[in-house]
């Protein structure tokens, strides 16, 4: 198979054109992942900007949950027998985990070993699972300290109605002694929790989108509801203006990278490798079997 | 074509990084109000706080606290036990509790002198001073917080502290009581502070010292002054759907008791997702293993989606939920059922039932399930060599007729 060069030139303009512009478009492209990619190679976490330990009081309920950020230090005095909750937000494709240290402050005076457990609710408050880490642990009587940890399921960006698959919005943590002597009810405890989200690739990238986080209101209710049509109206925020600053899973801040996570992954490399392999293939396949000219 | 293709896609791109915030301001409540109840009996008396008089390390406490409460907390103070010394315990010395410094914005000057008088008197009326000190807190949807302080188990019995504080918690008016026991070794005191505590989703804490004591009070104060929610609207679930309340989205309360089934009707219109969270809380002993179950029927009775968990071990709520895409062509009204398998001891209060808290949100959602990949895109070896194949079919292809149009 012989080529001649002026054979090639009627085609090889056009073609050259498209790959131009085509290539320039995926350098655009690039260029926006760019930021993205570092983004998520440096720090591993996202939104860990505001990272600094901060006094965050812990909660005693859901709904008087201390609001955390991802990345995000509390520490709160308690005592030994209290429910102490925290809340903070996680995107869809993002492995969340937490850790919480616990230092017992009361100087020899527990009689017995106790059972501490880190619990991770969802914006639902349904209970899920710890995929990995050490959520529940026993400590004896001179312990000093303690500490648990939990990893989240990755949280799917859209899951059936009827799944109890994490989705994203607001994580709640609670932290307890499950089980312990009641004598030592009370005594006083330092309790120190880290809360991190890391992205969790390409290969858990999943399609779909909620719609609206999984944030409860915070508001009390109405019974009978005046005008049956006006939930159509009452998320609006406008008629919320008398409103003052909110507070619980309500003042959650938004992860960098949106509830939704954020349209890059390392499939859209995946993918532009393929059509661009697919485009050299078909030119070599198309240079194969075309009629010599001679 | 492909500069237009590319910046429609970047668009899109752009389009997508911009989601909405969650954000969702609270209606201004009235001023949260902190009542503290001192006891002042007899035994405030004993040296035993850090080398001094619990009295002293109370009234200690109260100094720093009162200089730490911040604006826009108000603030008073009841006595227990403060004015009858004598032996007349049913008569007098089981209503001897009054109010101190009253329930207002606080002037810190004032507070101290009055805190100052006290004098380790009487006996420890602990139930009337608690109903007392409700009083004090008087109307207001604002939260409402009682902190107990005292060194002994109630000397009256009528009414009962625990029971007192259980009725009070009921009464939905968001009451919390946190409770201080200024003699942790004493199990009759703690066993009666822990239950005051539970009864209304409040703290025990056992005192070890003055500066503990202090920190603690403060600490309390914060998380009054802080955490500001509004008070769920008190509801009464209905054993059939037919006759239940109709809820719109907000936070409901409610009681409960063993064995009990409560309905509740909420209106979906067509395109909005209802998202519910039920959670009941073991205000009282408990048996070992428990469980809740969130339901949610069709207005022909048939369940479309349910939350449920249970557990076992120490807790304070259990919690479920579930949502519901509404995918009806017209407004329905569906109907959510709340059962719970909490189980007490026989001796343990069975009225008022336990605390529920019901969620109801409704957020403008229609379901939209999309491909399982992010976008549809693909990865991996196999999706690029299937791309790589067919394009060199395509490529043969279009050579070969090329060739036999040639």
């Amino acid at each position: 198979m012989t080529h001649t060069p002026r054979a090639r030139r009627p085609f090889r303009r056009p073609l050259g054109r498209i790959s131009a512009t085509l290539a320039v478009c995926a350098a655009l492209m690039m260029g926006a992942a760019a930021p993205a990619l570092a983004e998520d190679d440096d720090t591993g976490e996202t939104g860990t900007g505001t990272g600094s330990p901060s006094a965050v009081a812990a909660g005693t309920s859901f709904r008087t949950a201390g609001v955390l950020e991802q990345g995000g230090t509390a520490t709160a005095s308690a005592t030994i027998g209290e429910y102490l909750y925290w809340v903070f937000p996680v995107a869809a494709g993002q492995n969340a985990e937490a850790s919480a240290t616990v230092t017992f402050r009361d100087h020899g005076a527990r009689t017995g070993p106790s059972t501490w457990r880190l619990d991770l609710y969802d914006g639902l408050r349904r209970l899920q699972p710890c995929t990995a880490g050490r959520a529940e642990d026993t400590v004896d009587a001179a312990a000093d300290t303690l500490v648990l940890d939990c990893t989240l399921r990755t949280v799917r960006a859209w899951a059936e109605p009827w799944a109890n698959d994490p989705l994203p919005g607001a994580y709640y943590l609670r932290l307890t002694a499950v089980d312990l002597p009641e004598e030592d009810l009370g005594l006083p405890v330092e309790v120190t929790l880290e809360v991190g989200a890391e992205d969790a690739g390409g290969a858990r990238a999943r399609g779909g989108e909620l719609p609206a986080p999984l944030v409860l209101t915070n508001r009390a209710g109405e019974i009978d509801p005046t005008a049956p049509a006006d939930g159509e109206e009452s998320e609006d925020p406008e008629r919320e203006e008398e409103a003052g600053p909110a507070t619980g899973a309500g003042a959650l801040t938004e992860p960098e990278t949106g509830w939704n996570g954020g349209w890059w992954s390392d499939r859209w490399l995946w993918t532009g490798a393929g059509g661009v392999l697919g485009g050299l293939a078909a030119i070599a396949g198309y240079t194969l079997v075309r009629r010599p000219r001679v | 074509m492909a500069a237009v293709l590319c910046g429609t896609l970047a668009a899109l791109m752009t389009g997508a990084l911009a989601a909405p915030a969650a954000a969702e301001p609270v209606r201004e409540t009235d001023p949260p109000k902190v009542n503290f109840v001192l006891d002042v009996s007899g035994s405030m008396a004993e040296r035993d706080i850090d080398g001094d008089t619990r009295m002293n390390a109370a009234k200690r406490a109260f100094n720093d606290v009162i200089d730490f409460i911040p604006e826009g907390v108000h603030f008073g103070i009841r006595t227990l036990g403060a004015d009858y010394p004598g032996d007349d315990r049913l008569g007098r010395g089981c209503v001897d509790s009054s109010q101190l410094y009253p329930v207002g914005p606080v002037d810190r000057t004032e507070a101290k002198t009055a805190v100052a008088t006290l004098a380790p008197t009487g006996w420890t009326p602990i139930g009337y001073a608690l109903q007392g000190a409700v009083r004090d807190l008087g109307d207001g949807d604002g939260m409402r917080r009682i902190v107990l302080i005292t060194d002994g188990e109630d000397s009256c019995g009528d009414p009962e502290p625990c029971e007192v504080a259980r009725e009070l918690a009921a009464a939905g008016i968001g009451l919390t009581i946190d409770t201080l026991g200024l003699t942790p070794a004493d199990s009759a005191v703690r066993e009666q502070l822990g239950c005051i505590a539970e009864a209304t989703g409040g703290t025990y804490t056992a005192v070890q010292d003055t500066d503990q004591l202090a920190d603690r009070l403060k600490q309390i104060v914060e998380r009054t002054a802080e955490v500001r929610v509004e008070t769920p609207t008190v509801v009464d679930g209905a054993d059939e759907c037919a006759d239940a309340p109709l809820l719109g989205a907000g936070v409901y309360s409610d009681r409960q008791e063993f064995g009990e089934h409560r309905r509740y009707r909420v209106q979906v219109a067509p395109g909005r997702e209802l998202r519910a969270s039920v959670s009941v809380a073991a205000d009282r002993p408990m048996n070992r293993d428990h469980g809740v179950l969130l339901r949610l029927l069709a207005e022909d009775g048939r369940e479309l989606v349910r939350g449920s968990t249970a557990g076992h071990g120490r807790t304070d709520v259990i919690a479920t939920g579930l949502r519901h895409p509404s995918d009806a062509d017209s407004e329905e009204t569906l109907c959510l059922e709340v059962s719970h398998a909490f189980s007490a001891p026989d001796d343990v209060q069975r009225t008022p039932g336990m605390p529920v808290e019901l969620t109801v949100d409704l957020v403008a959602a229609a379901d939209t399930p999309s491909d399982v990949a992010a976008f549809g895109l693909a990865r991996g070896w196999i999706p690029l060599l299937v791309l790589t194949l067919t394009g060199l079919a395509a490529g043969i292809l279009w050579g070969l007729i090329r060739r036999v149009l040639a």
